[in-house]
């Protein structure tokens, strides 16, 4: 009995981790296949396909979606130390109510949020704004909340008797902020960052209202271009886009060493 | 964005330190006020008022709940996101189990290998499934190949489809939050109970899973949240045969170019949304009380 249990648990187990892998290991087959349709032959591969992701056709906005996650990740990073440092070391009166407020935006769904911009837009008359603009003020929205608690949670944990010492040894309280403060709470803001990038890259359900002829981010790219074909550039650009974002992840990891932060079991 | 610059903590004066609090707030509350507040209030005003007259009026909410289509639309999005809840829930409490108490070295490898994929964006799994599920995909080239089946099957552009490629999506989230909960029972209550003589399968039936039933729960509503409000999976698995509120939103924006209408859906699917966490938090308060309770009983 206890074998027959331990056995299906096992098999569970290997099927769960098969069906998660199978997707992306099939993309990364495609993208190195040499034939239009996509085989798995581990002795005959190419990298033709990649060469392909150099045409303006996945240039234009593989460019315009790193700009975007570049200003979104920078003013969400900037915008979310500056509530983090009102509500949790300044103490305003009524700051659970405005923490609320400002985690309001991830009780909505992405796809209403995208909806309720491009109405809000088109009532006011200013289309005009749709591309660029709109799209980096969506993702702040869509970053900040998480970016937001990523430092307010930093803040918090961060040993109040350091600032205290330098207090009492006469730190004024810029040189408090610069040399006490923001390197201790770097690291959480590093990851909020880090956070705030990729959704903003990856980002499907705003962008999809907010982009424009021309202005297209590389998601929406690849999701229009999916309606007409499967073929293996697609896997290409797939895979490219994921080494892109692991790269990130590994710079920022560099600079600000995050994954302590994450082992300790903040959020 | 010069606002930003000027009201950095750096350059704050020290003595009025409240005022320069809600000063370093405004610019987020700006942000969020004009590109989430005032968007999300328009949005509810446009679904009561009449496009031509502005007068205030139902219409688009009787229009919702009478033609069949739009019900159609919210009761599809209903089956797949509780298919996807339970699916996720079950293929993830393994893993989960596994995760919360092996001490092996797999375990990392384990963890990876259930985790690594929410890195991959969207779009890639999608991808992957389309490559996999078409019909002229992998498993149906296969079955045609071996002559097991004479025309395709219907893998793709379907409810099926949509479900598999939610699962994969989400499985990641239901594993960690199965995991948090799973790790959360003390060991020695298994370690009891097999010492006493019960076989693996009643310690899993009479201790693991009662005990784990708060995790249970959360997974679930956190896929059924997740799935409700997915966008890009089923516009690309599903397609135009297999349509849910998301992307039926969307076609009332781009195509039909029916905001108010569209407006109503952004608000059925948002009303679902919150319905469903409330009943989590209902749920996760008793639960509290409840333990407080019987903890005042047995101290």
């Amino acid at each position: 009995m206890n074998g027959v249990l331990s056995c299906l648990f096992w098999l569970a187990i290997g099927v769960v981790l098969a069906f998660i892998t199978l997707p992306l290991a099939v993309v990364v087959a495609a993208s190195l296949s040499p034939s239009s349709t996509v085989t798995f032959l581990p002795w005959d591969w190419t990298l033709e396909w990649f060469g392909a992701l150099l045409s303006d056709r996945w240039l234009q906005p593989f460019l315009l979606s790193f700009r975007i996650a570049t200003v979104v990740a920078a003013i969400s990073g900037v915008l979310g130390i500056l509530a983090a440092y009102a509500i949790v070391y300044e103490k305003i009166p009524g700051s659970a109510l405005i923490m609320a407020g400002l985690l309001s935006p991830l009780s909505v769904p992405q796809i209403v949020k995208g909806v309720a911009i491009v109405l809000f837009l088109s009532i006011i008359g200013l289309q005009g704004i749709l591309g660029t603009p709109a799209l980096i003020a969506a993702h702040v929205v869509l970053a900040l909340p998480f970016v937001t608690r990523m430092a307010a949670t930093s803040l918090t944990n961060f040993d109040g008797n350091l600032d205290r010492a330098a207090q009492s040894l006469g730190a004024t309280k810029r040189q408090r902020l610069q040399h006490i403060v923001l390197p201790m709470i770097k690291p959480g803001v590093l990851s909020g960052v880090t956070f705030a990038f990729i959704i903003s890259f990856n980002n499907i359900p705003l962008s999809v209202f907010l982009v424009r002829p021309g202005d297209t981010t590389l998601p929406i790219a690849v999701i229009n271009y999916l309606e007409y074909s499967l073929d293996p550039v697609m896997a290409a650009v797939n895979v490219a886009s994921m080494i892109f974002i692991l790269t990130v992840i590994f710079l920022f990891e560099k600079i600000g060493g995050f994954s302590t932060q994450l082992h300790g079991g903040s959020k | 964005m010069s606002t930003i610059a000027l009201t950095a903590p750096a350059a704050m004066p020290p003595a009025p330190a409240k005022t320069s609090g809600y000063l370093v707030l405004a610019p987020s509350c700006l942000v969020l006020t004009v590109f989430f507040a005032l968007p999300m209030g328009t949005t509810i005003g446009m679904s009561f008022t009449d496009g031509e007259t502005l007068a205030p009026t139902l219409a688009h909410y009787q229009r919702f709940f009478s033609d069949g289509l739009s019900l159609a639309g919210l009761y599809r999005t209903t089956v797949m996101s509780i298919l996807v809840a339970v699916c996720v829930t079950v293929f993830g409490y393994p893993v989960a189990y596994y995760l919360a108490r092996s001490r092996s070295r797999w375990r990392a490898v384990v963890f990876a290998l259930a985790l690594a994929p929410e890195l991959a964006g969207v779009v890639l799994r999608t991808y992957g499934w389309l490559i996999i599920l078409e019909d002229r995909g992998f498993i149906n080239d296969a079955l045609l190949n071996l002559g097991i089946i004479a025309s395709p099957l219907p893998l793709s552009k379907n409810l099926f489809a949509v479900v598999v490629g939610l699962t994969h999506v989400i499985l990641p989230f239901g594993i960690l939050s199965l995991t948090t909960s799973i790790q959360g029972i003390d060991p020695n209550l298994e370690r009891a109970a097999q010492m006493l003589g019960a076989s693996r399968l009643s310690v899993l039936r009479h201790i693991v899973l009662p005990l784990s039933v708060p995790g249970i729960v959360s997974s679930l509503l956190i896929s059924f949240t997740m799935a409700a409000s997915a966008y890009a999976t089923p516009a690309l698995l599903g397609g135009a045969r297999f349509k849910v509120l998301a992307t039926m939103i969307y076609e009332q924006v781009l195509f039909y170019i029916d905001w108010r209408f569209a407006a109503v859906m952004a608000i059925a699917l948002l009303l679902m949304m919150l319905t469903v966490s409330f009943l989590g938090i209902r749920y996760e308060t008793r639960r509290s009380n409840r333990r407080t309770n019987s903890e005042g009983v047995f101290s």
